[in-house]
């Protein structure tokens, strides 16, 4: 099927039960690039991320309308293949989640789910996926320790690393840095801006510094509608809607 | 020490002060003489109150161990003879003519029907747990589980050894044996790991669930792999605990077990009668012959060794894990 873009939303609108979240959204992703979606807590950014890689499924009462065409396909279709779906677009977590087992472990987990099974492929994907999340060289001695045991900050790239491992061309990130330390969190935005030679990505954050500082496209949410979608520094600059201005000067949020 | 100068200081200006006050008008010597006086005696009260109630939960802590250590002496020092006149023999042989000799009999079919007991109800347990806390919502069928394993956890051992004798040795037709009384035990362990495995899996964060789905994993996988992997700790704690308790149960095996002077020789059938240090010790210590009572006793020291061994396992293991994981 023929697409502009990886990724495009039409009128998307999801319920909990009764409780409207988002309210007609259409936008889309452009590919290698930081797309930020920001907007105060509430606002139905993080139902909007997970509602991309169908995360909200396992959600009792969760509903969506409208459609979510990852290269042109519905993910919202009943007969969409999600584990596939999951596997391209991988997805990064607000705290750092790693598995309790050792890093390698880690990193190998989604390939073999994958089928692969190749000992040589497996640590070749070891040794790339942990230098594009820049924390080969801190781990490479260490591969086989409990990956719970590193440094908050090192898991969150774990974590990266770990969603790299099954080469997805889009990575949703659900507020990566907002459990971590400042250095930490500034570690990770570099690799972000890093990532996006390659990568599609969309990141979740209540931070507007933040959006500013490695997006090139921002979407602002607010109360489940999408107030302004445009350039970040267009945004930045001049906000066209009051809502948008009233929450990068911090007055609401 | 300074803690306690500082409260006494306290203690003798809030009297003195209150003293003080009311009797303004007398003269200054007698003041200050009723002042310490009464200073003094709160004082010493206080203290003495105190003392009182520290003796008091001393002398309780006491009563609750002491049970604990007059049963080891006595056990020890009634057993102990046959443990030293037949050192290891009595562990490795069968009991003989008038039932001298070893418990090897008893040994061995406490261990095998732990391992049926846990062959059987371990898997049943968990895979019940991972059902109601990964697949269920948490609603009346989960309620209705958690219910039940709790009530059944409560149940009388005797109950469970009358029903194992009405509906496996009776209604199944198993007959008394091996089969029927791990089987037995097996409806003992359920309920203690049904739970402590539904406890452990609760404790697992969702997003780590969820970073496994969101890698494109099913949810079988994510629970096997993942979520299991985490809860592992707890989970064999409770196996183990569980595994503790039924070794020592005599009344669920009077009567679907029999009884046996040896290994059993089949699965089925007479030949699958199975001793148990429990029963072996209950035997052994209604039979009016002297040196069963002292086999009884040291029957008894070898079981609180074997339950101990499998607690110390549990917390070993257990450690060891969560360092591993987590």
């Amino acid at each position: 099927m023929a697409y502009e873009h990886k990724i495009e939303v039409e009128d998307l609108r999801t319920w909990f039960g009764d409780r409207q979240i988002l309210k007609g959204i259409s936008c889309y992703f452009e590919d290698n690039s930081v797309t930020a979606v920001m907007g105060p807590s509430g606002c139905g950014k993080s139902t909007f991320l997970r509602t991309i890689n169908r995360l909200n499924d396992m959600v009792p009462g969760f509903r969506a309308t409208g459609s979510v065409r990852f290269e042109g396909n519905d993910v919202l279709a009943p007969d969409a293949d999600v584990y596939e779906l999951r596997r391209r677009i991988g997805m990064v977590f607000q705290r750092p989640n790693p598995f309790p087992m050792s890093i390698r472990d880690n990193i190998t987990y989604g390939p073999k789910l994958h089928g692969v099974r190749d000992e040589g492929e497996l640590e070749r994907i070891v040794e790339d996926s942990l230098r594009k999340a820049a924390l080969w060289d801190e781990v490479k001695d260490t591969l086989d320790s409990p990956a719970p045991h590193l440094s908050g900050g090192q898991q969150q790239r774990l974590c990266i690393a770990r969603a790299l491992s099954v080469d997805p061309p889009v990575l949703l990130m659900d507020e990566p840095v907002s459990a971590l330390d400042p250095i930490s969190a500034s570690k990770i935005e570099d690799l972000i801006v890093q990532l996006k030679k390659d990568y599609t990505i969309i990141l979740v954050t209540h931070n507007v510094q933040q959006a500013f500082r490695v997006s090139d496209q921002a979407a602002f949410l607010y109360m489940g509608e999408l107030v302004e979608f445009d350039k970040t520094r267009r945004i930045a600059e001049a906000p066209e809607d009051p809502r948008t201005e009233a929450f990068i000067t911090g007055r609401i949020g | 020490m300074m803690v306690r100068a500082d409260k006494t200081t306290v203690d003798t200006n809030t009297g003195a002060e209150d003293v003080g006050l009311q009797y303004r008008t007398n003269g200054l010597l007698s003041q200050l003489a009723l002042e310490v006086r009464l200073a003094v005696s709160t004082r010493s009260k206080r203290r003495a109150g105190d003392l009182l109630f520290k003796a008091l939960t001393a002398t309780l802590a006491l009563v609750a161990v002491l049970p604990f250590f007059l049963l080891l002496a006595e056990v020890v020092a009634v057993g102990s003879a046959e443990l030293v006149g037949s050192g290891i023999a009595f562990l490795l042989t069968n009991p003989g003519p008038g039932l001298h000799g070893g418990i090897a009999n008893a040994i061995m079919g406490t261990l095998l029907l732990v391992a049926v007991a846990g062959g059987v109800g371990i898997p049943i347990s968990i895979f019940a747990a991972v059902y109601i806390t990964e697949y269920t919502r948490p609603g009346l069928l989960r309620s209705a589980v958690e219910f039940a394993a709790d009530v059944l956890a409560g149940i009388p051992s005797i109950v469970f050894g009358a029903f194992g004798f009405t509906f496996l040795v009776g209604f199944l037709g198993l007959g008394m044996g091996l089969v029927a009384g791990g089987l037995t035990l097996a409806f003992m362990i359920v309920p203690t790991v049904l739970r402590t495995t539904q406890e452990a899996l609760k404790q697992v964060p969702v997003s780590l669930r969820e970073a496994s789905l969101a890698l494109g994993a099913t949810r079988w996988r994510t629970t096997w792999s993942v979520t299991i992997r985490a809860a592992l700790p707890g989970i064999v704690t409770g196996v183990l605990l569980a595994i503790g308790r039924v070794m020592g149960e005599t009344a669920p095996l009077i009567f679907t077990a029999g009884n046996n002077l040896q290994a059993p020789t089949s699965v089925l059938g007479p030949g699958s009668w199975v001793a148990s240090m429990p029963y072996t010790i209950w035997a052994y210590i209604s039979d009016p012959r002297e040196y069963l009572q002292v086999k009884a006793h040291a029957t008894a020291v070898v079981l609180i060794a074997m339950v101990l061994a499998v607690d110390i396992a549990a917390n070993v293991l257990s450690r060891r894990l969560t360092r591993r994981l987590v």
